[in-house]
């Protein structure tokens, strides 16, 4: 018996449409289904972000989202953020300030990073401590994120 | 997770029907991190997951007209904590939903999921409870205004009956000037699930309104119209006696992992003296002395 | 010329692919025709299985193995770094929450749960012990069967091992003060971001593995063994971990995976969950009784120290981190007589195995606490107490041992310059210093192969894992440094045993060190073929020719290698290839098997508030100063020492596991463990090195990474201390316990 639906969504730009197991989260579907194997699993319980997308404009854990829940819109992944081979200045400022260890939380401190940009071009310290506590790192780059999303801020571009 | 039929109605009369028919073999969905991880820990295995974002009687969105401010079931977090009419007249519910979980989940959780889970930690409970929320809620015998404090009963359950969907939360706009906050215990400055919650109002006639919450199976709401705790003169042995009689409801879980009891009822009033301290401190710069 | 790469922070090797999302990760590695994994196991933290039913999990319509004990070669066949006493499954008991009994392989993961899901598990629960003091009680049930114990005297116990390390006569020693005090460490998880992931397939006649390893050669030889293969025909694939921290090292679920793969002839991977990663790895859990005796000048005359380290249910590492960590417990101080007893203590729980720090950071919140509260009690300054009894540079402070190998006052100096050490401090704050010591690898081999293609590019190839401390990038700027090439023209290839040469493993801070003295000789063989070739074209006489940092020297002129390489491989190309080796031997006779290449050596100073109604500690300042030798990237030294005071900080204000009466764990995963966020920050970090070239790798370097977060605990309780007054002896010092303490104090 298939329980899958239908479901249209654009990811990255591209228009896609599939079907997908209801009970399969976004997660699961951009992973498994669309091989974009850039958003990490991790926690499953969203606390640690490993999972980050952005839905209509907005980050998500994506491990908390059903993929059926995203007809409709539009999600953007890490595979996305680059324009082809060139990597955006925030990509560039983490490489610049270390802000990469061993790279498994990158992706989701990417998108947080990017959707705290996108809201506020200029944010302060703390302010970008509140907007990435949702993205947990183990490797403990917090102070090199920081740093990175400072001087992407600072380049004026996302 | 096992899986389940997925519904997602567009109309509130066939999210009622569907969900009265389902009964217990159905969960409602609003904005999913609550119920997802029950789904995936099994602790929720519905037949049938109702996803109710679409209904347009549920939307999200804060409106204000005659005296009242309304707030869509669906609206989110995020869109609380930066909404002009909230942080206008109900600041300590724009705190409170500025602080439940992080940046992505306060993207997607609702109002109406936060007070449906009835989680006695619930974020926005206390300040809704101060501020005399009333939930709107439709089912199959109609409309139904139900006030808060009517509205949890225990942890997981609320008084909704069977069909029933809370479809806006509606606030009654001040007619006094009042200054509120709004406190929680963690674990770590971090995101994290509360060990207390508390939320403190007081108002221009002196009266104060305290709710707190993770210290009980639900949140509990305490008045006190002495207008003691509001007067920066009254001795500490007099605001102590007023605390004790609204603590008194608290009986936190032996059993909780977050915090030990002794702690929570210590840190209840911590937070208290502190709520009540930094309000007194605010009405005397906000509201300089009649001549 | 080109100019130096050593001292610079080029960014990182490997980087792109990590913020593009390009990055394979093993779970991001998907074979055709894989099958995937799950786990069964029961709910309790020990139990007799009586019988496992697979029939409903069978009738699951993709489900095409369910494996038990029952499944595999008889006798079970075991494994282990130390001993080889862990089953490849669990046979006949359970030995801790999370012990699987059964694994599931399915044509997708939905099949795979619910197949687990169906398996009927038939368990009679059993009394587990999960505290040193059950574990030790006479009555307790022994957690390993002695027929596994050899003919250890022992075995009669759950004591796995004492370690026993002195010198001088602690009981006739004289002191004037003696402190005794009793400190615990907690159980805590690495939580690296990635989750263990295991894949096996059938390869021809042998397998291929791939896994978040950490020593993909160790795990070659044990599955070799394992399975009844030449080494030649295991061939382990090693991405790049998402974060290890020791918890990847060794061997876990791959040989329940191979088994797998073979028996269905099909690739089988296996991802663990999050939770499932707390019940698969951990630090060990200590209670310590330190002894010290003091002059009233300070110095110290004697430390007695007991180590109760709680393990697992099989050994793993865990042994070797209780002898090697305690060795140096006594701390890199000139103490006269020292007695140190640590005992591996076997226990119902998840097999404790490395974790950064590796058995030191237990003592070290003893043995620092205990100095503190000695120096109080003398009245004399903490700092001060500390400097004066620091081993000096080349001091046989652990007699016949390495000597002190770094001028270690020197980073004690600048911590407490940094911190502000002695300045008036603000109401309701403290400060607080400690130092730590760890051994650096005391045995060990690392060998590597560098090409140098004909354009000058260079292929590195070197079997360390890159788990995010960079190694990578370390290795290229070697390269490049020694043989001219620009760094962007140097590929590092690691992590497959079938065309890497053998490192040993990728642990004890060692790469810099033993695999970055590896391609160091690798170029030098290299630049000796260089040197042939040039005095070949130019008629020179080899011994008048030099060739050094991608310099060629000869009389009259001075070429780029290229200059040489080109003319020198001719019409027929080529290449130049040259081998290396980083090998320190061991030593019969020495209780660690070697004595130390060098010492990672740490001063953490921190100024600390505490909300004496909450007990919130909040980190105002941090400092960190490790001896390095030489920092060859000093930007990933900074990212290793921030991130090490950051891991500190989470096992001594955060970190927990909370178990249930039964032992069970009550907070697996995410929700109910906490880890230091973003906000979770010191207010001000400071990271700074001492770089005296004194160490044993290539220009000057130390291995370092582990160094920072050996002293937190100890720093920060100290701050706590002298803050508020009260001597907390128990980590983590989460709001609550502050809090206990701060009411035993006033006595309420």
């Amino acid at each position: 018996m298939d329980n899958t639906l239908p479901i249209e969504f654009t990811v990255n730009g591209r228009r896609q449409a599939i079907r997908v197991a209801p009970h399969h989260t976004l997660l699961d579907v951009l992973r498994d289904d669309l091989g974009l194997t850039g958003t990490k699993e991790c926690c499953l319980v969203g606390e640690c972000g490993a999972c980050t997308v952005m839905v209509d404009g907005r980050i998500v854990d994506s491990c908390l989202m059903l993929a059926v829940e995203a007809d409709g819109a539009e999600i953007k992944t890490v595979e996305g953020l680059a324009e082809g081979a060139k990597l955006t200045p925030l990509q560039q400022a983490f490489l610049d300030k270390g802000a990469v260890q061993c790279g498994f939380c990158t992706p989701g401190q990417l998108m947080a990073a990017h959707a705290l940009l996108a809201e506020n071009p200029h944010p302060d310290i703390g302010e970008i401590q509140e907007g990435l506590a949702g993205n947990l790192c183990r490797c403990g780059c917090y102070y090199q994120i920081t740093e990175a999303i400072l001087a992407a801020a600072e380049e004026g571009v996302r | 997770m096992q899986t389940f039929a997925y519904q997602r109605p567009v109309t509130l009369a066939e999210a009622v029907a569907l969900l009265d028919a389902s009964g217990s073999d159905a969960r409602v969905m609003a904005g999913g991190t609550d119920l997802i991880i029950r789904l995936r820990d099994g602790s929720a295995q519905p037949k049938v997951v109702i996803d109710v974002k679409r209904i347009a009687e549920m939307c999200p969105g804060v409106r204000e007209r005659d005296g009242l401010v309304t707030i869509g079931a669906m609206t989110v977090m995020a869109d609380l904590a930066s909404n002009e009419l909230i942080r206008r007249h109900f600041e300590a519910l724009a705190e409170a939903a500025a602080v439940v979980g992080s940046v992505q989940i306060r993207n997607r959780a609702t109002i109406a999921g936060n007070i449906c889970n009835a989680s006695p930690a619930a974020d926005t409970a206390p300040s809704l409870l101060v501020y005399g929320a009333v939930v709107v809620a439709e089912g199959p015998g109609g409309t139904r205004r139900i006030p808060i404090d009517d509205f949890f009963v225990r942890s997981g359950v609320t008084t909704l009956a069977r069909g029933e969907l809370v479809v806006a939360i509606e606030l009654p706009v001040p007619t006094h000037r009042r200054v509120a906050v709004h406190l929680r215990r963690t674990r770590r400055r971090g995101h994290d699930l509360a060990s207390v919650t508390l939320c403190c109002v007081i108002d221009d006639t002196g009266t104060t309104r305290l709710s707190y919450g993770s210290v009980g199976p639900r949140p509990v709401l305490t008045t006190d119209e002495s207008g003691v705790l509001a007067d920066p003169a009254a001795p500490e042995a007099a605001k102590a006696a007023i605390f004790e009689r609204m603590f008194a409801g608290a009986s936190p879980s032996k059993r909780s992992m977050r915090a030990g009891p002794e702690y929570r009822l210590a840190m209840l009033r911590v937070l208290g003296s502190r709520a009540v301290r930094t309000l007194v401190e605010r009405m005397a710069a906000e509201w300089p002395a009649e001549a | 010329m080109s100019t130096s790469f050593i001292g610079t922070s080029p960014n990182r090797v490997g980087g792109i692919d990590r913020v593009n999302g390009l990055q394979e990760y093993v779970a991001d590695i998907r074979l055709p025709n894989v099958l995937e994994a799950k786990l069964v196991t029961v709910d309790c933290a020990r139990a007799r299985i009586i019988s496992i039913d697979a029939s409903a999990a069978m009738q699951v319509p993709g489900v095409c193995l369910v494996m038990t004990a029952a499944d595999l070669p008889q006798p079970m066949p075991r494994f282990g770094p130390q001993n080889e006493d862990r089953p490849v499954i669990a046979v006949g008991e359970t030995k801790f929450h999370g012990d699987p009994v059964a694994i599931v392989a399915a044509e997708t993961k939905d099949a795979a749960a619910e197949g687990a899901r169906l398996v009927r598990v038939e368990y009679e629960e059993l009394p587990p012990v999960f505290t040193v003091a059950a574990a030790l009680d006479p009555a307790a049930p022994l957690v390993q069967d002695p027929s596994l114990r050899g003919n250890d005297p022992l075995a009669s116990t759950n004591v796995l091992h004492e370690h026993r390390v002195g010198w001088g006569d602690v009981d006739a020693a004289h002191a004037d003060l003696v402190v005794e005090n009793s400190y615990s460490f907690p159980m805590v998880t690495h939580f690296a971001i990635e989750p263990h992931a295991f894949m096996a397939a059938p390869d021809g006649d042998g397998i291929a593995i791939w896994s978040s390893i950490q020593h993909p050669n160790w795990l070659q030889k044990i599955m070799a063994k394992l399975l009844g293969l030449p080494l030649a025909k295991v061939r382990v694939f090693a991405p790049d971990p998402g974060g290890g921290f020791g918890g990847k090292q060794h061997t876990k679920y791959e040989p329940l995976v191979a088994f797998a793969a073979l028996k269905t002839g099909r690739p089988v991977r296996l991802i663990l969950t999050l939770d499932e990663t707390f019940q698969a790895v951990r630090r060990a859990s200590c209670e310590i009784l330190v002894r010290t005796g003091l002059n009233t000048d300070g110095k110290i005359v004697f430390q007695d120290i007991k180590a109760d380290y709680l393990i697992g249910a099989y050994t793993d590492i865990a042994d070797r981190v209780v002898g090697k960590g305690s060795y140096p417990g006594a701390g890199p101080y000139n103490v006269p007589a020292v007695r140190i007893l640590a005992r591996s203590i076997l226990s119902h729980t998840v097999p404790s195995t490395a974790f950064r720090g590796f058995g030191n950071p237990q003592i070290n919140w003893a043995v620092e606490s205990n100095l503190d509260e000695g120096a109080r009690a003398l009245g004399m300054d903490r700092l001060e107490i500390r400097l004066r009894n620091l081993a000096r540079k080349g001091d046989a402070f652990i007699p016949f041992d390495t000597p002190a190998d770094g001028h270690w006052d020197q980073a004690v100096r600048r911590a407490a310059e940094l911190i502000g050490w002695g300045k008036p401090l603000a109401p309701g704050r403290g400060r607080g210093i400690a130092v730590g010591i760890k051994s650096g690898p005391t045995t060990g081999l690392s060998q590597s192969t560098v090409r140098l293609l004909a354009d000058g590019s260079v292929v590195v190839f070197a079997g360390t894992s890159d788990m995010g401390q960079g190694a990578r990038t370390v290795l290229a700027q070697i390269a490049a440094e020694e043989l001219g090439a620009p760094l962007g023209s140097v590929t590092v290839v690691m992590g497959d045993t079938a065309v890497v040469p053998y490192d040993q493993q990728t642990s004890a801070s060692r790469s810099t060190v033993l695999m970055g003295n590896s391609v160091l000789a690798a170029c030098r063989s290299v630049q000796a073929q260089i040197r042939t070739m040039a005095a070949r074209l130019h008629g020179v006489d080899e011994s008048q020719i030099s060739v050094d940092r991608g310099v060629v020297r000869m009389p009259g002129r001075n070429l780029t290698i290229l200059e040489i390489l080109k003319p020198g491989l001719g019409r027929l190309g080529g290449e130049v290839i040259g081998n290396g080796e980083g090998r320190k031997e061991a030593e019969p006779g020495h209780p660690l098997g070697g004595a130390p290449a060098f010492f990672e050596f740490n001063c953490t100073a921190v100024e600390a508030e505490v909300d004496t109604e909450t007990g919130d500690t909040t980190i105002v300042k941090h400092v960190t100063v490790s001896d390095v030798g030489k920092a060859i990237n000093p930007l990933q030294v900074r990212m290793q020492d921030e991130g090490a005071a950051i891991q500190g900080l989470g096992h001594t204000l955060m970190e927990h596991y909370i178990f249930d009466e039964k032992g069970r764990i009550r907070n697996l995963g995410a929700i109910d463990y906490r880890i230091p966020t973003s906000m979770d920050l010191p207010l001000e970090i400071h990271s700074e090195t001492i770089e005296n070239a004194d160490g044993p790798g290539p220009y000057g370097a130390k291995g370092m990474s582990e160094g920072a977060l050996l002293c937190v605990a100890a720093a920060v309780a100290g701050a706590v201390r002298e803050a508020t007054g009260v001597f907390i002896r128990d980590l983590p010092l989460t709001p609550e316990r502050v809090w206990r303490a701060l009411n035993e104090r006033d006595g309420r």
